[in-house]
């Protein structure tokens, strides 16, 4: 009952100290947490016009800011969920409310961030457990769509958009010959059958890149017959290697399969998901690959893995000195994404490490390491005042700010059990 | 240890007198009787003394669990695990049938739990129909017989499921043709409940009938005996508790007062989403909540779903237990119980009585687990950190005083394991390469 | 001597007539006696007569009017007993794997019946001429117990002899048992594993009940409603033994639990695992009926996923199981379950043989075991006096690699198998 009144004498407290919109302000006594570097007790961030412009422990206030006083809080950078459905899905089970999936298997030409949608009731819900940015993910089968960076605050989706295409969402083709899960004796595939399938996938795919080479060359050469594809346009950026190709691939052979065509068609990766990415960690460290991994929170792949293959697999990776970020791959989860990290921290992963993979990898994996990710001079004010330490449940986010703005830190979840509390 | 449990029976093993332990110098969360810094003593299966110092009879086990925190064994109120069908989809009403009938005590599912710290469970029937199968609960037993999973002296259950899952109407079959089901609203769905206690009072008057001329010596054919019926007739008489599966304030409201209507109670609804709603009308019922922690919107029915839902029903009086309802989330109970302290702001022990003690009485087996008192079964988890911390994790868990998970050992047999394995893949090989295999010729049997 | 045999050839050629004449007397003169019932003989002689065994011994005398096959350096067995199969039964048996065109009427419970054809009898089934009747006894098979197979309720077994005109003549035992499968309907009630077994249940519910209301009335029919008369519960009735599938440790524990509450004598089939549940079937005295085609590895399977180490040892212990049952004195004879040949079914009966059971227990699980567990022991399953002539004859080891079935006997009628063909085998698969 005491940490029930304290919080909402905090949420008072905090709503009255940081009202109005003016993304310009001095922000002390707090214990800063760069992520960049060692933690600033009694720290003080100076923000002007939405960015960081000085961090430091005796910082000095000019005289026009307004002043934050953290006494007693905790700051950090906002963090970053590499990978979500955010603001493309409202309702899983409703077809309507998705944006998630096109028809077809080679659509590159898809844009996710113009399908955001700015009123989402997962965006309020999400920031306010300190998550400020998000990879908005189309998924389906084959190269999916192009994968965008939003920042969860803005008026329109051109306010909220960071990076309109931060990679192009490849699904690697599988060879399945399991449907489903689902029943009772799950219908299977024969392996020659399930095979072929797959390299007919495999062919498709290769002749796709081959025949977007041959635009590229089209294009430049300035060809008479040429004619613009916007889907062949779409995938320039990634064979010039400007763009990432983020690979989804679970199991071993998918990831090997997606580091081959990697190699074969010479473009930048980032692979996705990874459950088994510990089997190939070697390879992905020397080519140099970073892994967007899903949920620690999960069960093993295989009946006989051991039960804490998914917890321990960070750490793996972590060791051997392969660079990865966390992605939730959901909508309403999204905001649990601290506790993804967290729970690899029980299985071996340094704490540190789990802040970096939520914050600063992921700001680097995605190109915007000069933007966000760390408190650092230059760049954006995402920042996040909580009680404790982000990464445990208990710990409440007292504070969003996006770009320096205060956000509204209120969402449909507060409101309700606010109404129906006072229900007589 | 798992494998080696899981394929050799150890029946005989467990029948006899298991030594006493001792859980010595740990942080003690009884979860009912106060937190303490002590020892534990478990005889026969049972918590025999907790307390400060306990000296250690002669012959028993002791486990140092100096810096970690030992705790109840999880309880989750709603599970699928351990069972090899779920779903009897193909009705409305589908009491006849049961979880019983189908535990799979080989489930993989049952160790990861244990891992997990989860001890006993609430196996249940699916949710696709008004009225569903037959409830088991069980413990996890790990390497036993489908029936030493069943917790002994446990009630029986049933499932009922409302809203959007049972009035699915049913789609194409395995012919391509269409079947629809009743019913496709929730005004349906409150019809076939109400049908099928009309008929199961219809039912049980006429045995009472059968049995009243039977014994004035009338000659009378026996009605037949119906096992739809027989589970609804147990409900009606209290023998039997209702676990309901729901999301929306309307249909929660819905078969509280059908349940009054019929003179029958609710024991626990399930899910109960939108219970902090209308968290009074559940409390003057006198149903308990077994409800997730934080899912929401995975469909229309949870678009209205809080986190704070657990909290708002505990101050309104509801007994609330958080539940898995997911192989995945049920090895970490402990987490999702954490998040009622951030939203809603419950303490430590209400957070862990959501896991533990709340869900026992939910079952009504709250005098044999739940919590760390004299006298209750000795299910016990160790964790290496605060349960309720994001960087703790399980180190041993005990049933019935019995080890039945121990990381340690579980890390130390992995490369036994791995071995056997190579072992037995190399020898099929080879025996395939020797002797290749018979090609059938009439269908198999 | 000499004329004899070639007489006997002639017969042969000539099988059909054979029938019509009834059968002859055979001696088998200085053979090695298998006879299962007791210690094997050596220099033994055979004598069967209007079908049946007349004597067995060292001393036995040939009689006079007796064929007399030379023994020297052949083996006599007992015929063998497919304790479980669908030989003799044409047409196609599983439900196909395409789905049919119209759908089977939706059951909405157990009392619309589905999947209950309990009132069928193989005996009625079975085709004489069906070619996997003479594949069989070219194998050395004299004796099938052939089930309808399609249903929850599939049917009733026959125990019947391979050879014969009519099938009337060939029947042992028209009503062996039903034979029960698990099998589920899809988005018809039931639909999943535990609806099937509570529609078990309540079926023999209801043929409690049927059975009860039939006797009430039958003694006092005035004033009260009639039982309506239901072929699906007569069909339960009147099985006096009941098929469970049970492989896997884990189904034949919930099979006896099963049979326990319903208080029906059960077989169990499948068996797979049967040597993890020991001590549950010796407390039970159920018999096992074991099938020989060993589980194995999907040969269309992904080879990279993974298999569990669970399902490994199940396939690697699988051929161990009879050894252990036999060693815990539990019942159970051999099924073929559909493995191609009678050759290939003796190779794998090899298996379990390689796995530590003994050659003796392994003739008895293809011999006396399965007529025990169907009740004819008395007339069949061992070389014993009086009882019916089914004997093969090979000239080694049953379950040598080289060992040939030189003669069968069924029903005292003496049957020598086509020699082998590499085409033989490949007509017979186009057959199927």
């Amino acid at each position: 009952m005491i940490r029930f009144c304290r919080l909402i004498l905090l949420v008072a407290f905090a709503g009255c100290l940081w009202a109005g919109s003016d993304d310009t302000f001095f922000l002390r006594g707090a214990t800063v947490h760069p992520i960049s570097g060692p933690e600033i007790p009694n720290g003080s961030i100076l923000v002007r016009d939405g960015k960081i412009i000085g961090v430091g422990v005796s910082l000095t206030p000019p005289k026009d800011v307004r002043i934050v006083e953290g006494k007693g809080l905790q700051v950090y950078p906002g963090l970053i969920d590499s990978a979500t459905e955010i603001g493309l899905s409202e309702i899983g089970a409703v077809r309507e409310t998705s944006d998630v999936s096109e028809l077809g298997r080679l659509n590159p030409q898809l844009r996710a961030s113009i399908a955001v949608n700015p009123s989402s009731e997962h965006i309020p819900v999400t920031r306010a457990n300190g998550i400020t940015a998000v990879i908005s993910l189309p998924d389906g089968e084959g190269l999916s769509g192009q994968a965008s960076l939003m920042h969860l605050d803005g008026w329109t989706t051109d306010e909220m958009e960071v990076s309109r295409t931060a990679a192009m969402h490849l699904r690697m083709p599988v060879i399945q010959t399991i449907r489903s899960r689902f029943g009772e004796g799950p219908p299977r595939i024969p392996y020659a059958e399930a095979r072929k399938t797959y390299q007919k996938q495999m062919q498709e795919l290769n002749e796709f890149f081959e025949s977007a080479r041959r635009y590229q060359k089209a294009r430049s050469a300035a060809a008479p017959e040429f004619k613009p594809d916007l889907k062949f346009e779409a995938m320039i950026p990634v064979l010039e290697g400007k763009v990432p190709l983020l690979i989804t691939a679970v199991r071993e052979r998918a990831i090997r399969d997606a580091l081959e065509f990697a190699d074969k068609q010479k473009i930048k990766m980032i692979l996705a998901r990874g459950d088994e990415a510990w089997k190939v960690a070697g390879e992905l460290k020397t080519r140099n690959v970073p892994v967007i991994l899903g949920e620690t929170l999960s069960l093993p792949l295989d009946e006989d893995d051991p039960y804490d293959k998914p917890f321990t697999t960070p750490a793996e990776l972590y060791k051997a000195g392969v660079k990865f970020a966390f992605g939730t791959y959901n909508v309403s989860a999204s905001r649990n994404l601290p506790y993804q990290a967290a729970a690899a921290v029980a299985f071996g992963l340094p704490h540190d490490e789990a802040l970096r993979a939520i914050t600063v990898n992921a700001a680097q994996i995605w190109g915007v390491a000069d933007k966000m990710g760390s408190i650092e001079e230059g760049k954006w004010a995402d920042l996040m005042i909580t009680d404790g330490d982000p990464l445990q449940t208990q710990t409440q986010v007292m504070q969003v700010f996006i770009k320096g703005k205060t956000v509204d830190m209120d969402n449909k979840h507060h409101r309700l059990y606010e109404k129906y509390l006072a229900r007589p | 240890m798992k494998r080696a449990l899981a394929l050799a029976p150890l029946t005989a093993l467990w029948l006899a007198a298991a030594p006493p332990i001792v859980i010595q110098n740990g942080t003690i969360l009884t979860v009912t009787k106060g937190t303490l810094l002590g020892s534990l003593l478990i005889k026969d299966g049972k918590i025999a003394q907790i307390g400060e110092n306990i000296k250690i009879p002669s012959g028993a086990m002791v486990v140092d669990a100096t810096g970690q925190f030992v705790m109840p064994g999880i309880v989750d109120c709603h599970s699928h695990i351990a069972a090899e069908s779920i779903n009897e989809g193909t009705v409305s009403v589908s009491s006849m049938v049961g979880i019983q009938d189908v535990l799979n005590p080989e489930d993989i599912a049952i160790y990861r739990a244990l891992a997990g710290g989860v001890t006993t469970a609430n196996i249940l029937h699916g949710s696709a129909n008004a009225i569903g199968g037959k409830c088991s609960v069980i413990k996890m037993r790990w390497g036993r017989t489908a029936n030493e999973l069943l917790f002994v002296g446990s009630k029986p259950g049933i499932k009922f499921a409302l809203g959007e899952n049972p009035k699915r109407r049913g789609g194409g079959n395995a012919f391509g043709a269409t079947t629809l089901r009743y019913p496709a609203t929730r005004m349906g769905v409150e019809d076939v409940i109400r049908e099928a206690f009309t008929q199961a009072k219809a039912y049980r008057a006429s045995w009472k009938d059968y049995e009243a001329r039977k014994s004035r010596g009338e000659l009378v054919i026996p009605p037949a005996r119906d096992l739809k019926l027989e589970p609804l007739v147990e409900v009606l008489d209290g023998r039997r508790l209702v676990h309901a599966h729901c999301y929306r304030q309307d249909e929660i409201l819905m078969l509280l007062r059908v349940a009054d209507e019929f003179g029958f109670k609710i024991r626990t609804l399930q899910h109960v989403l939108e219970g902090y709603k209308v968290a009074k009308e559940i409390a003057a019922h006198g149903a308990g909540a077994s409800t997730f922690s934080d899912w929401w919107a995975y469909k229309v029915e949870a678009y209205d779903a809080i986190p704070y839902n657990a909290a708002i029903m505990t101050r309104k009086g509801v007994l609330v237990s958080i539940n898995s309802d997911s192989d995945e989330l049920m090895r970490h109970l402990n987490n999702e119980a954490a998040k009622t302290m951030k939203y809603g702001g419950l303490t430590e022990t209400e957070a862990l009585s959501l896991i533990t003690i709340n869900p026992a009485k939910q079952l009504m087996i709250d005098s044999k687990v739940g919590s760390i008192e004299v006298g209750k079964d000795a299910d016990i988890t160790i964790f290496d950190a605060h349960p309720l911390s994001n960087f703790s994790k399980v180190t041993k868990v005990f049933i019935d005083g019995e080890l039945y998970f121990d990381r340690d050992r579980d890390i130390a047999d992995r490369p036994a394991l791995a071995s056997r394995k190579k072992e037995l893949i190399t020898k099929a090989a080879e025996e395939q390469k020797k002797s290749p295999p018979v090609s059938p010729r009439r269908p198999g049997l | 001597m000499k004329p004899g045999l070639n007489l006997i050839s002639l017969i042969h050629c000539c099988s059909s007539a054979l029938f019509a004449e009834g059968p002859a007397v055979y001696a088998i003169h200085d053979a090695r006696v298998v006879r299962v019932s007791g210690p094997p003989i050596e220099h033994c002689t055979v004598v069967v007569r209007n079908g049946l065994i007349e004597a067995v011994g060292e001393n036995v005398v040939p009689p006079a009017d007796a064929w007399i096959i030379r023994g020297s350096g052949l083996t006599v067995y007992p015929g063998l007993i497919d304790a479980l199969s669908t030989i003799g039964i044409s047409g196609p048996r599983p439900p196909p794997a395409t789905p049919a065109l119209s759908p089977p009427p939706p059951a909405a419970g157990p009392e619309d019946r589905p999947s209950n054809t309990s009132f069928l009898r193989a005996a009625d089934q079975i085709v004489a001429a069906d070619p996997s009747v003479e594949a069989a006894r070219d194998g050395g098979f004299t004796t099938a117990v052939t089930f309808p197979t399609a249903n929850i309720f599939a049917g009733q077994g026959v125990v019947f002899d391979l050879a014969g005109m009519r099938i009337g003549q060939m029947v042992i035992d028209p009503s062996a048992g039903q034979y029960i499968t698990l099998r589920n309907n899809g988005s018809s009630f039931p639909g999943s594993l535990m609806g099937v077994i509570a529609y078990i249940r309540q079926i023999y519910l209801d043929a409690d009940r049927y059975k009860v209301a039939k006797a009430i009335y039958d003694k006092h029919p005035k004033g009260l409603e009639r039982p309506a008369y239901d072929r699906t519960l007569e069909g339960v009735i009147e099985s006096p033994r009941v098929l469970l599938p049970a492989h896997r440790a884990v189904e034949i524990d919930r099979m006896l639990q099963l049979a326990r509450e319903l208080k029906i004598r059960p077989i169990l089939y499948g068996g797979e695992e049967a040597w993890r549940s020991v001590d549950s079937l010796k407390r039970s005295g159920v018999p096992v009926l074991v099938t020989l085609k060993w589980p194995e590895k999907a040969k269309d399977g992904d080879p990279a996923v993974d298999e569990p180490l669970r399902v490994l040892e199940m396939r690697e212990k699988a051929p161990s199981t009879p050894g252990v049952l036999a060693k815990n004195g539990i019942l159970f004879a051999f099924y073929s379950d559909g493995i191609a040949t009678s050759k290939e079914v003796l190779k794998a009966a090899k298996k379990a043989v390689d796995a530590g059971l003994s050659t003796s227990d392994a003739v008895r699980a293809l011999t006396l075991s399965p007529a025990e567990i169907y009740g004819v022991s008395d007339r069949l399953g061992s070389i014993d006096n009086g009882k019916i002539a089914n004997l093969v004859v090979t000239d080694g080891d049953l379950f040598a690699d080289k060992t040939k079935v030189k003669y069968v006997f069924v029903d005292g009628n003496k049957f020598e198998p086509a020699p082998e063909s590499p085409d033989a085998k490949k007509d017979l698969e186009k057959t199927q």
